[in-house]
């Protein structure tokens, strides 16, 4: 195009003056294609200009000496000028792929920041690399006791091994894998070192989720420890009661010591078999107690008949309740209720025995139910002591006593079975201070998500 | 001792056996003792027992799985025995032929009790079985369908009467929610324990001097109900 513009001007024109001219669009070539083409470049032009500016015109072939040194001074400073801006070139174009590259393991170390779920470490990570690789697929291998593989995108199916597998790895040990498919099969040095740089970036994020789930299951396991054992120490002093009942009575009888026409004989045989029961209700709590705790008691939810379970338990209690008179008010009305039979029963017999205990004899105990909007409200009140309001809640806790242990025997985990099973029905249980005593209400839904309404089949008379 | 009644207690734990073979030979039973369940089954095909006691809880073989292979060819009936909190182990024997259960630690006048009831099942069973039953001053008259309490008739629907005749015909014995379901409703009404429930409720008030403290119809919580009928 240089040529064409100058080539009328050529007999007007010093040929020094072309030859810089040229050098014009030559820098423009090697600024805007690099090295390679600007040399090129420089090499036709000097063909370019030698065949048509310098005499004889059309050949390339030199006469005048001067012209000789011009093209030779061209050449050099074509090929210099080419090189040094190719040069620049290349190195901002580095330059802008070091920032890109900082920038992105800017973005993916603060995405990975604070992130302690191993998936979404895995999700993140997994992006980043699909983006910065131009990946077709990536799949992240997460190795260990819970492994499973994340992959992006989540649909595509690819039927051909990975191009690309990176291990993910800290100094103990590979933690997964990242695993590329792409087309293109070569990775660039630069391209190879951001994936490793995001690899150990990766393993880095999943060391640290690791460490600090390791460090909340210590923290949680020494709580329990603790608690357990304040279990124990309080189940064997529970335990030791009764056995030490037993051993005594059974030991008297056998030594002899009490003749067999004694008054006493009896009462030993008795408080034996008591005794018996009492450490096998006791065992009894302590099993429901811990299924209750590992969330292992789930109600076994038919349509039942609320005033037949009542009434179940008020005919077993009605011995133990003594003088002490028990008042109903579960009216037959009540629809049928979603709840366990078993541990219902159980709920209505741990509440009365605990009233019939503190409450004293000929006094009275209510047990009214009835439904508040979607709810069954149930309670049991009874005439015995007030509870201080501090402590109203903390009766429901295990072998939590008011009172010294001697004086009332139980197991101190009546209550909190109670509270256990009324809160796996999906309900709330809760003591509070009446005018003249104490009242238990617990609530529970009428219907439950999942079970269907109950409906009866056509009945006739009998014939 | 000859014509004694023979029991076979099928029970890996030593004191349980101790306990229940001197308390049954006191009382004039022959009692043989196996530990493991095919030991059982052994024992139960040689001696051809009046009773079998059977643990749920076998060291070899799972307690239901001998129930089902005893009544493969005796309907000799079967005593189960199990801890509590096992209702599913329970109910899936007697659903599989048990004819009793009793949960551990027992009394030994419950066991008594029930080793009377069933010797007095496998007599009904071998004989022919009585069309009458009586439990205090109700009479049931299976093959006339009729309920009185005394001379008074008591008037029953369809159902009602069907679920206390399953339950007379088969007294003493525990019948689980499954089975009285499908055998007075439908097996495919084996799920809707609601329907018991309240039909037990509306017989109980015809039956019971005190529906709330039944003394005809017992409930087994979470397994099903028993006839107590008259000795």
């Amino acid at each position: 195009m240089v040529t064409a513009i100058l080539f009328p001007m050529r007999e007007y024109m010093e040929t020094a003056l072309v030859a810089l001219l040229y050098l014009i669009p030559l820098g423009l070539i090697t600024a805007y294609f690099g090295l390679g083409p600007g040399i090129t470049s420089a090499l036709a032009t000097f063909l370019t200009f030698n065949y048509f500016f310098i005499q004889p015109y059309y050949r390339l072939a030199v006469h005048r000496p001067a012209d000789v040194v011009i093209l030779v001074i061209f050449l050099v400073v074509a090929i210099v000028i080419s090189q040094l801006v190719g040069r620049m070139q290349a190195g901002l174009a580095a330059a802008t792929a070091r920032e890109r590259e900082a920038t992105r393991l800017y973005e993916l170390s603060t995405a990975l920041a604070g992130l302690h779920d191993r998936h979404t470490i895995a999700d993140i990570l997994a992006k980043q690399v699909l983006e910065v690789s131009h990946a077709e697929a990536v799949e992240i291998h997460i190795t260990g006791a819970d492994s499973f593989v994340h992959r992006l995108p989540p649909d595509l199916k690819t039927v051909r091994p990975p191009e690309w597998i990176l291990p993910i790895q800290v100094a103990q040990g590979v933690l997964g894998e990242i695993q590329l498919w792409r087309a293109e099969p070569v990775l660039t040095s630069g391209e190879k070192r951001l994936l490793q740089t995001f690899a150990s970036q990766g393993a880095l994020a999943l060391e640290r989720a690791r460490l600090a789930k390791a460090e909340s299951r210590a923290r949680v396991l020494e709580e329990s420890d603790r608690l357990k054992s304040a279990i124990l120490s309080s189940v064997s002093h529970e335990l030791r009661t009764p056995l030490s009942t037993i051993k005594a009575a059974a030991s008297s009888l056998r030594s002899n010591q009490v003749s067999w026409e004694s008054a006493a004989r009896p009462e030993l045989i008795a408080a034996i078999d008591d005794e018996a029961d009492h450490l096998n209700m006791l065992v009894g709590n302590l099993l429901d107690m811990s299924r209750i705790e590992s969330g292992v008691l789930k109600p076994k939810r038919e349509w039942n008949i609320l005033p037949e379970i009542v009434g179940s338990v008020l005919g077993r209690m009605r011995r133990m309740a003594g003088e002490r008179r028990i008042e109903v008010d579960v009216p037959e009305g009540l629809p049928l209720v979603p709840v366990d039979y078993v541990q219902m029963e159980q709920v209505f017999t741990n509440l009365l025995s605990n009233s019939i205990k503190y409450a004293p004899e000929k006094s009275v105990i209510r047990v009214r139910a009835f439904l508040e909007d979607e709810l069954v409200h149930v309670i049991v009140q009874n005439q015995g002591p007030h509870i201080p309001q501090e402590h109203l809640e903390r009766i429901f806790d295990k072998f939590f006593r008011l009172t010294d242990s001697d004086r009332v025997t139980g197991t101190g985990l009546g209550l909190s079975i109670c509270k256990g099973i009324i809160e796996a029905h999906g309900g709330k249980l809760w003591a509070e201070n009446v005018t003249d005593g104490l009242a238990f209400n617990f609530t529970f839904p009428r219907a439950w998500e999942g079970m269907p309404p109950p409906q009866m089949p056509m009945d006739t008379e009998n014939e | 001792m000859s014509n004694a009644p023979h029991i076979l207690v099928i029970d890996d734990e030593l004191q349980i056996q101790r306990a229940i073979r001197t308390i049954l030979t006191e009382k004039g039973f022959n009692v043989s003792v196996a530990s493991r369940g095919e030991e059982g089954l052994t024992l139960a095909a040689t001696n051809e027992p009046d009773i079998v006691i059977l643990d749920l809880g076998l060291p070899d073989m799972d307690g239901v799985e001998v129930c089902t292979r005893l009544r493969e060819w005796t309907q000799c009936p079967i005593i189960i025995l199990s801890v509590r909190d096992s209702e599913r182990d329970k109910v899936e024997a007697l659903d599989k032929g048990a004819d009793d259960y009793l949960t551990k630690p027992f009394g030994i006048e419950e066991l008594l009790a029930r080793v009377r009831v069933a010797l007095r099942h496998s007599a009904n069973r071998q004989g022919t079985q009585s069309k009458i039953v009586k439990a205090g001053d109700i009479t049931i008259d299976l093959a006339w369908h009729s309920v009185k309490r005394g001379e008074e008739d008591i008037k029953l629907t369809a159902t009602e009467y069907k679920l206390l005749a399953y339950l007379a015909a088969n007294h003493g014995r525990v019948l689980t929610h499954q089975s009285i379901l499908t055998n007075v409703w439908d097996p495919a009404d084996a799920d809707h324990t609601e329907y018991l429930r309240v039909y037990m409720r509306q017989l109980r008030k015809k039956l019971e001097l005190d529906p709330e403290s039944p003394q005809v119809i017992i409930t087994e919580p979470g397994i099903g109900y028993r006839f107590i009928a008259d000795d």
